[in-house]
């Protein structure tokens, strides 16, 4: 029988002369029910996990960042403390990220139901222009210390991959109606529910995501940079926020 | 002979199961608003995405945000336990009736670390 587990509920169960009591009560202890007990709760209670990886501390390898700059093609920016995207015609600036499921304690199950998946990253410094800025799955592999502009696992063209592909997308910049107008907070907007799920199921291998702006090359310089994980600002850390159920 | 010293044991025993029966029938009767024949419904309140954000204070996890909690979780109970595997903390707090962001206290918060996993359940309506 599936098992299910539903914290802080307390199903007994007693035996009394042949009569079956059953009384679903509320306690203060969690405890792992059987799908039976799921029937007679589910009704008033909806459980919901979440685990929140933190870039923290600024040397944990459970979250490597790291941005690439074409103007220094060669060079490494894995020990930054910010990550900064860029479209500027030849100087452009990327960002690539990943969180390691596995420091999720307890492990999310592989038959979990990904309910939301927010990638939270802090806008240290916004552009004067309103900025879309897309995310794109990574699908090969990478290392902190040894990405380059060059290596960089979806090439060195710009605008590649197309902007049709990627995860999600946000805004970010001064201007009025732009979504993410103020820096010195977490920009909003960044979903990949889709791509954790994947990498959760096991249907794709978790790698990361690439940020960039949707339009590089820009004739004028445009520049929006978040905190990096060498920061060391646990306030400032990049986050990933993971909400699942176990039971569908 | 020795028949007669199982008689009341085997009567017993037949009490009990259909003490069972006429249990399980009552348990079912007390769900049946909720339940199908042989098959589970689950009329939750939501089964929509939760944003979940620790909110700290330095580094101790002080409240969880809770945002776009449906309308239809209005007046319900939401308990929340954040734990960093070492320290855990809990809290609970009422959604109000036309649901959206709701804020848990937690007592006893952890510190925040790499990973920190937050427990909900939304109790009711």
């Amino acid at each position: 029988m599936t098992r299910s587990t539903l914290s802080r509920t307390v199903v007994r169960s007693t035996l009394v002369l042949g009569a079956l009591a059953l009384v679903v009560g509320i306690g203060s202890s969690g405890v792992t029910g059987s799908a039976a007990s799921l029937w007679l709760v589910s009704a008033a209670l909806t459980p919901y996990r979440t685990c929140t990886l933190t870039a923290t501390p600024a040397t944990t390898a459970v979250v490597a960042d790291a941005e690439v700059r074409q103007s220094t093609p060669t060079s490494n920016f894995g020990t930054t403390a910010a990550l900064t995207l860029t479209s500027s015609g030849s100087a452009n600036g990327r960002a690539y990220i990943r969180f390691d499921l596995v420091a999720c304690s307890p492990a999310i199950p592989a038959s979990a139901t990904i309910r939301l998946a927010t990638l939270r990253l802090y806008l240290s410094a916004a552009s004067a222009a309103c900025r879309t800025l897309d995310i794109f799955r990574v699908t090969t592999a990478w290392t902190e210390t040894g990405l380059t502009w060059n290596n960089q696992p979806f090439g060195i063209s710009l605008n590649n991959p197309p902007t049709a592909s990627r995860s999600d997308s946000f805004d970010a910049g001064t201007p009025v109606g732009c979504e993410n107008r103020t820096a010195g907070t977490y920009a909003v907007g960044a979903t990949v529910t889709t791509d954790v799920a994947a990498f959760v199921g096991g249907s794709a291998t978790n790698l990361g995501w690439m940020i960039r702006d949707d339009a590089e090359g820009s004739g004028t310089a445009r520049t929006t940079t978040f905190s990096a994980k060498q920061l060391g600002t646990l306030a400032q850390a990049p986050q990933l926020v993971v909400t699942y159920v176990v039971a569908p | 002979m020795a028949l007669h010293r199982w008689q009341p044991i085997g009567v017993a025993s037949l009490l009990a199961v259909a003490g069972i029966v006429v249990g399980v029938a009552a348990s079912l009767a007390f769900t049946t608003g909720s339940l199908g024949a042989a098959a589970a419904m689950t009329p939750r309140c939501t089964t929509g995405p939760l944003s979940v954000l620790p909110v700290l204070s330095g580094s101790t996890v002080t409240s969880v945000t809770i945002a776009t909690v449906p309308s239809t979780c209005g007046g319900a109970t939401l308990r929340a336990t954040v734990s960093n595997g070492v320290t855990a903390g809990s809290g609970s707090a009422t959604v109000a009736a036309g649901g959206g962001s709701v804020t848990v206290p937690i007592v006893g918060g952890p510190a925040l670390g790499v990973g920190i996993e937050t427990d909900l359940i939304l109790e009711g309506p």
